[in-house]
Order: structure tokens, then C-alpha cells, then sequence
């Protein structure tokens, strides 16, 4: 099972730029080489519903102006293309951490990071997700 | 200030009204010279004793002289003298067991009448209530009043000689259980006084506990920077590279140290609310900015600063901050889609200070405008405990002599209006309060 990294497209959505672009850094060091950048849900919705468009991994903050994290998982779940597009979700760390994730949970987000994070744990998860992703369509694959 | 409010001064934690509401009192005093009037009376409305002696029946009504039937018995003092009937009433004051009312005679055969009596009673015992008993008409209704004063002129009524045990009767029963209900009201009052200082006092945990969740938020973000620039200029091992992480890095933790200490004094604003310094207005101000700084931003709403006087005022900074923080989170929540706060910050004379924070939202309906000040007033639902404005009322009005008023804008949206009487200082350093802007 490999991963064809420089092929992929990784959509980041996050409202602090500083954020988003030590994100991408990281992923670029990782091998990805295609990127997406939205400030907030609504922008990065609009590439969700852009059917030729290529998303491989969505790596989402919660807590954005206008459409948060949540509510864009939500609309992204909802969308029949993206059903299964992974997504991870990112937060600062709060008092409530542990009810959001499990509401994020019960819509299906794939992993979640808390803010700081280290770049070898946004690895982990990166790797964790997608191997999940592709091992799921292979299974798809073999059954149909 | 009610004695509620004292006691919850004193102890904040502890309920000051008891749980259970008061017990009804029946103690009644009579007053008269002659010594078979009060016992009669007395006899009348204690029908454990059966020395029942009936009064003169009505000529105007068809009452029942039959036995006694089972009726409230109340508890009687009766005495024949001005003097003895004040002796009583101090004891009763002194033993908290007040007298509920008093059937006075107004000739009473001494140095002072029954008007002058129930004035010093009164004197004693605000709360007494007093029928004077009298076959004497030479006074006035209206005169009576004035004498005893308007503040009494609920507490006292009367009864013609010669008078019927039902008049008597009717007349216990009305007036203690006015006594009684008016105990009642007060016992509620002081119980809903202490609610709402508790409700008061969790507000300002909510509004701690609201910037905390968003100062999380903020420490999130910026420790991200800092952790994710050190990495990858470790990683990127470039000199030019480790600089620009560097600075980056020393801007956030600028920033951080920043937020935390102004969120540390947010906390412990409590703690000397009451405490004024020579505050420049400019900072609470800018504080407030800063400590929304995530929510402005989050539902777009920019800040237009108009005028920007400078403006030293003698206030409480900490509480400064809270009130326009509440303010800017009312405009933020009137603008769900985004929009402006307009301040203007001036010195319209030199005795007072003129802030006003002037939002783009569509304004609050003339009806409910009045109450939005009022405590327990919310049009949020159960997310808002419809205390914040009544706070911001408070802590401008009654801690600083200030004015709040909230009324909608001719251009339209909501305009919070304070002022605030500021003390005439040339320019100075300001106080301890501040910090750098």
C-alpha cells in the first residue's frame, strides 16, 4: 500500500494565516505538494462543492469566524462526494475539549489534533487517516 | 440599604433571610383608660377565654349574637395608660416580638391622647398598625394624617364608638393579616434581593469564564506559531530562516504575556471593585478591545474609533473593563453578519466623561427598550442571563455616580451612552491600574 503524496491535494482551513502556512510547511516537508488554503468554512466550502475539484485530506480548525469547523464538517459530510473525504479536526485546548470532540465524533471526523502540536504528531495523524482512507477503498474496490 | 443587603455584605456565601417564611403574628396591644373596654376586647378576640362579654349589637346589620363560634385567637396586651402601652412596645421591640397592630383610645385620660401615643409608638415600632378607637370627632381625618405623617398614613384607621364585636372582629382580622402580609412581601423581597446578588456575583464568573474560553483560543493559536516556527527552523537548519522564527516567536509570546496578564487582572477584578484610581479612560477601553479581540474578529465587527479624547477619570479600571466588554458583546450579538462599533470617547465639561459605543445592528424595538437594563431581563434565551447591561447599569450608576442609558440610534443601531463625573487633574501619570497600551 503506498501513497502517491506529490498527487494528493490537502485542503487547510484555518482563519489565522501564520497557522495555516506552518501547517502547509509541514505537510510540504512530509511530501504533499498540493494545497488549498480557506480562512473559514464558507470559503472552503466552496471548493467542496466543486465536483472536479481534488480533495484528498481536509485539516479544519474548529473555532473559525462565520462558518466554524463543526458546521463545515457537517455541510462537507452532507455533500454525496465527500462523504468519505478524511478530515481532521484542529482545536485549542478547552475546558469543554472532550464533549466538542465527541460531537465531532458522531459526525464522523477522522482525527482531531489540540493546538500546539508538534509537527511528528501532525504526521501521525496525516499518515493515520490516509492509509485509513485508502485502505477502505481498496476494500470497496475488492467487494464491488 | 435593606438589611439583606447588609447581611450579604457581611457574608456573601451565606443565605441571610431564612429558608422558612415568617410565622404569622397575632399579637395585638389595646389601649384605653377604661379598664372594661379592654377587657372586653380582649375577651372578644381571645375566645379561649369564655368570659365572653358582648359589646353593643349593631343597629345597622342583622349580626348573630349566638356562642362565640370557632374563630383565630389572637394574642392580647391590654393596658389603661400612655406610658405602659410605650413600656410595652419597647419590650416588644426588644424581644422581637413586635405587636401586629394596636386598638388605641384617643381620649385617654393622661398628658398625651391616642394620636400622640400611636406617634411615639410608631417612633418605636414603624411597622405597628393602629386603629384609633374613638367617639371624638373634633380632628379630621386629613389632620390626623398630617400629624402622624404621609409615610404612616397607611398604618393607621379607626373605629366609632360605640363599636360592635363584629366591627372589632373584622377589624383584628384586616389589620394583622395586612401586618402579616406586608412581613410577607418583605420576606420575598429580601429572599429575591439575595438571588439576584448571587446571580449578579455568577454573571461575573460567566463573563471570566467566556473571555477564558476565547483566551484559550487566542494561547492555541500563538503557541502554535511558536512551536510550529521553532520546528521547522530546527528542521530548516538555514541562519536566515532561524532569525525570521525567532522574531515571529518573540512577537507571540509578546503577545501572550500580554493576554495573560490582562486576563489575570480581569479575574481578580472582584476582589477590589470598589477600589478607584486616576484611571485614563483610553485604557479600560483598549483592554476591552483586546479581551473581544477573538470575537470581534470572529463575527466581523470593526471598531470606528470617532473621537479619542484623553480622558482621566477617578473610576475602578477592572470595572470599567467589564462594563465595555459587556457592551462590545451586545453589539457583537447584534450583528450576527458583521458590522461596526463606533466609539467616541470625549470631555464634554470638565466634571464629566462621555463614552458611547454606537453599533450597525438593527436596533432594539421601542417596547422592550426600557426593561434591557433591567436585571433578569434577556432576549437571548437561555444563553443570556439577562444580567450583563443590569451590571453594567449598576457598576456605572451606583459604583462611579455615572449614567448609563442605551437607546436607538437616529442612524440606526443601538447606542450605549455613559457618563461618568471625572475629576479635574492636569495631565498626570495614570495609576497603578494601567499597563502599557
Amino acid at each position: 500500500m503506498s501513497l502517491k503524496l506529490e498527487r494528493m491535494t490537502i485542503m487547510i482551513v484555518d482563519d489565522d494565516d501564520v497557522v495555516r502556512k506552518i501547517i502547509m510547511e509541514h505537510l510540504q516537508s512530509f511530501g504533499f505538494k498540493n494545497f488549498l488554503e480557506a480562512r473559514d468554512g464558507t470559503e472552503a466550502f466552496r471548493f467542496v462543492v466543486d465536483q472536479i475539484q481534488r480533495i484528498d485530506l481536509i485539516i479544519s480548525d474548529w473555532e473559525m469566524p462565520r462558518t466554524d469547523g463543526l458546521t463545515f464538517l457537517r455541510a462537507v459530510r452532507a455533500h454525496k462526494h465527500r462523504t468519505d473525504t478524511p478530515f481532521i479536526m484542529v482545536t485549542s485546548q478547552q475546558t469543554n475539549e472532550r464533549m466538542k470532540i465527541s460531537s465531532a465524533k458522531q459526525h464522523q471526523v477522522d482525527a482531531y489534533i489540540v493546538k500546539p502540536f508538534r509537527g511528528e504528531t501532525l504526521r501521525e495523524k496525516v499518515f493515520q487517516v490516509l492509509f485509513a482512507a485508502e485502505k477502505k477503498n481498496n476494500d470497496k474496490g475488492i467487494a464491488s | 440599604m435593606s438589611l439583606a443587603a447588609r447581611k450579604l455584605q457581611n457574608s456573601p456565601d451565606i443565605p441571610a433571610t431564612p429558608d422558612v417564611q415568617p410565622v404569622e403574628n397575632r399579637r395585638i396591644l389595646v389601649v384605653d383608660d377604661e379598664v372594661s373596654i379592654g377587657q372586653g376586647i380582649k375577651s372578644l378576640l381571645s375566645p379561649d377565654k369564655d368570659n365572653v362579654i358582648p359589646f353593643r349589637k349593631s343597629s345597622r346589620s342583622s349580626e348573630a349574637s349566638a356562642a362565640p363560634v370557632a374563630r383565630i385567637s389572637y394574642e392580647l396586651v391590654v393596658v389603661t395608660s400612655p406610658s405602659q402601652a410605650l413600656v410595652e412596645i419597647e419590650k416588644s421591640v426588644k424581644e422581637n416580638k413586635p405587636f401586629a397592630m394596636g386598638f388605641f383610645d384617643v381620649l385617654l385620660g393622661a398628658d398625651i391622647d391616642g394620636i400622640e401615643l400611636v406617634k411615639r409608638a410608631q417612633a418605636l415600632d414603624p411597622n405597628l398598625y393602629a386603629v384609633f378607637v374613638t367617639a371624638y370627632h373634633d380632628r379630621s381625618v386629613d389632620s390626623i394624617n398630617e400629624y402622624l405623617g404621609a409615610d404612616k398614613s397607611d398604618r393607621w384607621d379607626y373605629i366609632n364608638k360605640p363599636f360592635t364585636d363584629g366591627e372589632i372582629i373584622q377589624k383584628a382580622r384586616q389589620v394583622t393579616s395586612l401586618w402579616n402580609l406586608q412581613r410577607m412581601k418583605e420576606w420575598h423581597e429580601e429572599k429575591l434581593y439575595e438571588a439576584q446578588k448571587r446571580l449578579l456575583q455568577n454573571e461575573r464568573v460567566n463573563t471570566v469564564a467566556a473571555v477564558g474560553r476565547s483566551v484559550a483560543h487566542e494561547f492555541g493559536n500563538l503557541l502554535m506559531q511558536i512551536v510550529g516556527h521553532a520546528e521547522l527552523a530546527v528542521m530548516k537548519n538555514e541562519p536566515q530562516r532561524m532569525k525570521e522564527a525567532l522574531d515571529t516567536i518573540l512577537k507571540a509570546s509578546d503577545t501572550a504575556t500580554n493576554v495573560l496578564s490582562r486576563f489575570k487582572k480581569l479575574a481578580q477584578g472582584g476582589d477590589h471593585r470598589m477600589k478607584k484610581n486616576l484611571v485614563n479612560l483610553y485604557f479600560p477601553v483598549d483592554e476591552a478591545f483586546d479581551l473581544m479581540g477573538y470575537q470581534l474578529k470572529k463575527f466581523q465587527v470593526q471598531i470606528v474609533k470617532e473621537k479619542w479624547d484623553q480622558v482621566l477619570i477617578e473610576a475602578n479600571h477592572h470595572a470599567l473593563v467589564q462594563v465595555f466588554m459587556n457592551v462590545l458583546i451586545n453589539a457583537v450579538h447584534a450583528m450576527p453578519d458583521g458590522g461596526q462599533v463606533h466609539v467616541s470617547l470625549t470631555k464634554p465639561t470638565p466634571e464629566t466623561a462621555r463614552i458611547s459605543f454606537r453599533d450597525t445592528g438593527s436596533g432594539i424595538p421601542e417596547e422592550i427598550l426600557p426593561k434591557v437594563t433591567e436585571a433578569l431581563f434577556t432576549t437571548k434565551g437561555s444563553k443570556g442571563s439577562g444580567l450583563g447591561l443590569a451590571i453594567c447599569k449598576e457598576i456605572i450608576e451606583i459604583e462611579h455616580g455615572g449614567e448609563f442609558t442605551i437607546q436607538n440610534h437616529t442612524a440606526g443601531g443601538v447606542e450605549v451612552v455613559l457618563t461618568l463625573p471625572t475629576r479635574q487633574e492636569p495631565q498626570e501619570e495614570p495609576g497603578e491600574d494601567h499597563h502599557e497600551p
